[in-house]
């Protein structure tokens, strides 16, 4: 029983389909478990803002009964998940005449892009990085300098995106601060358009993956340290291997499965802390959408976007776990492995 | 083999009771007490913060639009770091905002740890089908991005108050404390000494608080810390989109409105500066806490730091006093071990794990090592193949296959002598094969470390050997978890008789292994050395088994080689009172116990006493025995024993030095 096995890929597309469902879910229903009601908040905002709004109450009955808020909950919940599968989820309230999920489609390639550089590029580094600092062989003078590379580790991406922001866009002028690209160039396959986009990307990038590369690799350094006392790599060394035979084949070969699964777990943190960076950045990805959403009450574009996170999260979790048997060859035979 | 295990067994014993006061504690950590520190002083400067400075001058218009600090030329004296675009004074708000961002932490954090660890408990303690719920959920629940639904949450609920916003951030908190209480339980139920405490009938209850609790403790502060960490992001998070409590200051919110009035474009350096420097020193604080209690949980990890200190500080040069040279070696000796000396360097002080061990193994023999676990002899064979693990090291001694010492090699020559000269057939095998590369590739790179061969003729040889200890060809291309501990042992020996090695060192060959296939993998090993004339030393603890196999018998105790005779001898006429006591135990070795003869080691091995080591469990023990130590000597023909009892001079000795 090697690879996929039919049970394995059915019980990871349950835990998809239950992803999914938790999340939306969770959506759903936490904001009508709230004392009051959307609708009436989100007027009694507006009439915050606007002073004071006349008929309010019909306002609220009118805006309830347009977003099917009338209806008994089991029924809205029903009608929810309908348009989710469809996902269809109406039209923008901000831009009124585009569908929600136009908005959200448009935003979804630039995010998608940032964050997955930025999680290859700090995953492949920080584990590198680790298996250094978790091998006794490593020279002295590596060991040494190892360890400043976790120096950003604590800080969360967008404390440090907004002092690069400062320092290099601000003070040195080095690179531009906000958004994916500037105006004066036209989108499309053209090399200076190509050349913008990447220098957009270098800060959000680089904020990301020097706050987040430390992470993998402590982490790594302590699965390798690990392996480093398991008794096949004793019987390695015993049978006369070289070490960069050891390294590669016995220590980071078997180290980096958990630091697999640790990515698939984290994939939902990343992408959370991902939302602050584009905020800050005026990266105009889903996070900032959502953001922008958010600030001008497009409910349905929110909704939009928070589900479609929790979809693209999902499967990716979905296809490390589809990969992951090819990497790990126990992962299929014994059951409840994970 | 599991050298590992047991040098981490000699030198930590698993945490019971509490045991903090002690000053070798391992709590006494520096990353975790600096982390701690930290974050105390930036809880002090919000708690006591009130009653230096008016926090009144946090709201709105209390003064002057934009001063700078007071270090600045235009600063003010009474708005030291200076106010913002509403008039608001930046000290004040900074101190109102602090506690309130450590307070969501900590409760979020605290709230998420309950949950964790009352259903990691159950998931852990009840298994079954309340165990596939509970992880099932909680590991999808782990991968759904926390603040995306936070956002969503936010923009309908008006959080009025940080404990809102701490109970909606302890929704997303109780996932990774679950999955930790659940497999810390799974792994620490299997531990020998809550198995003992299960045995001995304890309530569960009482197991869970007396041998689980303070060995997980680290664990759990970890993940406390980590989750107070996250939490405070959360929050952070949620105020910096401005979809916090909007009437608290927060540190958050202060970074929500820097950047929404372009504070940045326009040089305000002391509005969005300060909230982020705390919230970065609130950050490194937890990071420290984190990482030191990572250390604190893992022993592996202090010992790999420490250890590595301590060669950095020695110098990467093994420090070995050779007596090499002079020395005859016997012609028929395959492997000579001489004077060998390991020690464990532990912070609590030296371990003298083999003292002066002095042996030969001839040409074509098995010889036996046995003794109680703990005694040494895997340090010892861990030392013939020159893999002791930090913090030990061999500090004296020689290792000699062929007149070549092996402890003076360096790493290209070693590694060429290695399985050429000598192999090694692991522990019970279980460990011993990486379990993610299947059989061939596992036999081939010992065969291609060595020699060069091409493919066809690199599959015929492994193929000719799984089948000379008795193993289908299909073997080959499975993985170890694929087979079953009698095959994987039988793996084991086929790969270490690839290159037909002058010596083979059995660690305990047959451990682990039930009673049927242990015969089948004893009966294995006899045939292969009987074919190819290979000199062996089988560790063990099982006499019963030594007896059936080995040629001449070693028997230590507490790092010292105390009887080294023909196994018929030893068995028949047994010299030393501690192999006498071995014998006796015979018995009840058949019974399948382990050999635990009396109450175990009786002294304690970092400063063992002057005199015999046997001393304080020896029936016959005398004066002399008190003094000196007695020396390994032939006493009878080929029958060394280390025992004053068989000096018959021992008397006039002790006189003489009192002369
Ligand atoms: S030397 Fe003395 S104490 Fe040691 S075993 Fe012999 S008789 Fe006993």
């Amino acid at each position: 029983m090697r690879g996929l096995t039919k049970e394995y890929v059915l019980q990871r597309f349950l835990m998809y389909l239950l992803t999914i469902w938790l999340g939306s879910t969770l959506i759903f229903v936490i904001p009508r478990l709230a004392p009051g009601d959307p609708v009436s908040e989100m007027v009694g905002r507006l009439s915050l803002d606007a002073g004071y709004i006349e008929n309010a109450d019909k306002l609220i009955e009118s805006w309830k009964a347009r977003f099917g808020l009338d209806a008994p909950i089991h029924v809205q919940y029903f009608r929810y998940w309908g348009n989710v599968f469809r996902l269809n989820f109406g039209y923008s309230l901000s831009h009124f005449p585009t569908e929600a999920w136009t908005m959200v489609r448009d935003a979804l390639p630039w995010s998608l892009g940032l964050l997955t550089v930025a999680t290859v590029l700090s995953f492949s580094i920080g584990v590198t990085i680790g298996s250094l600092m978790g091998w006794r062989r490593t020279p002295r003078w590596l060991q040494l300098i190892l360890p400043s590379s976790l120096t950003f580790t604590a800080i969360p991406y967008f404390m440090f995106g907004i002092m690069l922001i400062y320092l290099v866009a601000f003070e040195l002028d080095w690179l531009p601060a906000t958004g994916a690209y500037s105006r004066r160039v036209d989108p499309g396959w053209n090399l200076p358009f190509i050349k913008n986009v990447l220098t957009h990307a270098i800060l959000p990038v680089v904020s990301i993956v020097l706050t987040s590369m430390g992470g993998w690799a402590l982490g790594m350094r302590g699965l390798m340290i690990s392996v480093n006392n398991e008794d096949y790599f004793l019987l390695a060394q015993v049978k006369g291997l070289s070490p960069t035979r050891i390294f590669f084949r016995y220590g980071v070969r078997n180290a980096i499965l958990p630091a697999l699964t640790a990515l698939a777990l984290g994939l939902g943190g990343l992408i959370s802390g991902s939302i602050l960076v584009e905020f800050i950045f005026a990266y105009p990805g889903t996070g900032y959408t959502l953001y922008q959403a958010i600030i001008s009450q497009d409910y349905t574009v929110t909704q939009a976007i928070a589900n479609l996170i929790i979809l693209v999260t999902a499967t990716s979790v979905f296809l490390l776990d589809l990969l992951y048997p090819f990497i790990d060859p126990r992962i299929t035979y014994k059951r409840n492995m994970r | 083999m599991t050298v590992g295990r047991q040098a981490a067994d000699e030198t930590t014993t698993p945490a019971r009771g509490w045991g903090l006061n002690t000053w070798d504690s391992p709590w006494l950590n520096f990353k975790f007490l600096l982390g701690v520190a930290i974050v105390l002083v930036i809880l002090l400067f919000g708690l006591l913060g009130p009653l230096f400075w008016d926090t009144d001058l946090a709201y709105t218009g209390a003064g002057p639009l934009n001063k700078p600090p007071v270090w600045e030329e235009e600063g003010l004296p009474e708005h030291p770091l200076g106010t913002e675009s509403n008039g608001r004074d930046m000290l004040a708000q900074l101190i109102l905002a602090t506690p309130s961002s450590l307070k969501v932490g900590f409760l979020a954090a605290i709230i998420g740890m309950g949950i964790g660890m009352a259903l990691g408990s159950v998931a852990g303690y009840v298994g079954g089908w309340w165990d596939h719920v509970i992880r099932t959920i909680s590991d999808s629940a782990i991968t759904i991005p926390a603040l995306v639904v936070l956002v969503v949450i936010a923009s309908y609920v008006q959080m009025t108050d940080t404990t809102a916003m701490a109970l909606i951030l302890a929704a997303f908190a109780w996932p990774g404390p679950t999955r930790l209480v659940r497999s810390q339980i799974l792994t620490l139920r299997e531990r020998s000494y809550v198995r003992m405490a299960h045995l001995s009938g304890a309530p569960a209850l009482e197991i869970m608080f007396v041998e689980m609790l303070p060995n997980m403790l680290p664990w759990l502060a970890a993940s406390l810390t980590g989750g107070i960490s996250a939490a405070i992001l959360g929050a952070t998070g949620l105020e910096v989109l401005g979809l916090g409590p909007t009437r608290v200051p927060s540190l958050g919110l202060i970074i929500n409105q820097a950047t929404t009035n372009a504070a940045l474009v326009r040089g305000l350096v002391w509005w969005w500066l300060p909230p982020i420097i705390i919230l970065m020193v609130i950050f490194v604080g937890f990071f420290l806490m984190t990482i030191g209690l990572d250390e604190i949980a893992n022993p592996r990890i202090r010992q790999f730091s420490s250890s590595r200190r301590e060669r950095i500080a020695a110098g990467e040069a093994p420090s070995v006093e050779h007596v090499d040279g002079g020395v005859a070696a016997r012609r028929d000796a395959a492997l000579e071990v001489d004077d060998l000396h390991v020690h464990y360097f532990t912070p609590r002080g030296e371990v003298i794990a083999a003292n002066g061990v002095n042996f030969n193994v001839r040409r074509g023999e098995i010889l036996g090592l046995v003794g109680e676990s703990g005694c040494g002899k895997t340090t010892v064979a861990m030392a013939i193949l020159q893999v002791v693990q930090p913090p030990g090291r061999i500090v004296q001694g020689a290792v000699r296959i062929e007149e070549q010492d092996l402890v003076s090699l360096s790493g290209r020559e070693l590694r060429e002598v290695r399985w050429r000269d000598l192999a090694l057939v692991p522990q019970g095998a279980m460990n011993s094969l990486n379990p993610v590369t299947p059989v061939r590739e596992q036999m081939a790179d010992a065969i291609l470390a060595h020699e060069n061969i091409g493919r066809a003729a690199l599959e015929q040889r492994i193929l000719g050997l799984l089948n000379d200890v008795g193993l289908p060809e299909r073997v080959i291309d499975m993985y170890p978890h694929e087979l079953s501990g009698g095959m994987k042992q039988r793996v084991c020996i086929a790969m270490s008789i690839a290159l037909n090695p002058q010596v083979i060192i059995a660690d305990e060959p047959t451990s682990a292994l039930d009673v049927v296939v242990q015969r089948v993998v004893a009966q294995t090993l006899l045939e292969v050395k009987e074919r190819l004339g290979v000199s062996m030393v089988m560790i063990g603890h099982d006499m019963g088994l030594q007896a059936q196999l080995v040629d001449r018998i070693a028997v230590m105790y507490a790092g010292n080689l105390v009887e080294v005779a023909p196994v018929e001898s030893a068995f028949s006429e047994p010299l030393h009172p501690y192999t006498q006591l071995l014998i006796e135990s015979i018995p009840s070795i058949r019974e399948r116990k382990p050999l635990n003869v009396t109450e175990g080691l009786t002294h304690d091995l970092r400063n063992p006493p002057p005199g015999c080591i046997f001393q304080f469990r020896c029936q016959h023990v005398e004066q002399i025995c008190r003094e000196r130590r007695p020396d390994l000597v032939e006493r009878e023909d080929d029958h060394l024993v280390a025992c004053w009892l068989y000096e018959p001079e021992r008397h006039a000795l002790i006189e003489l030095e009192e002369a």
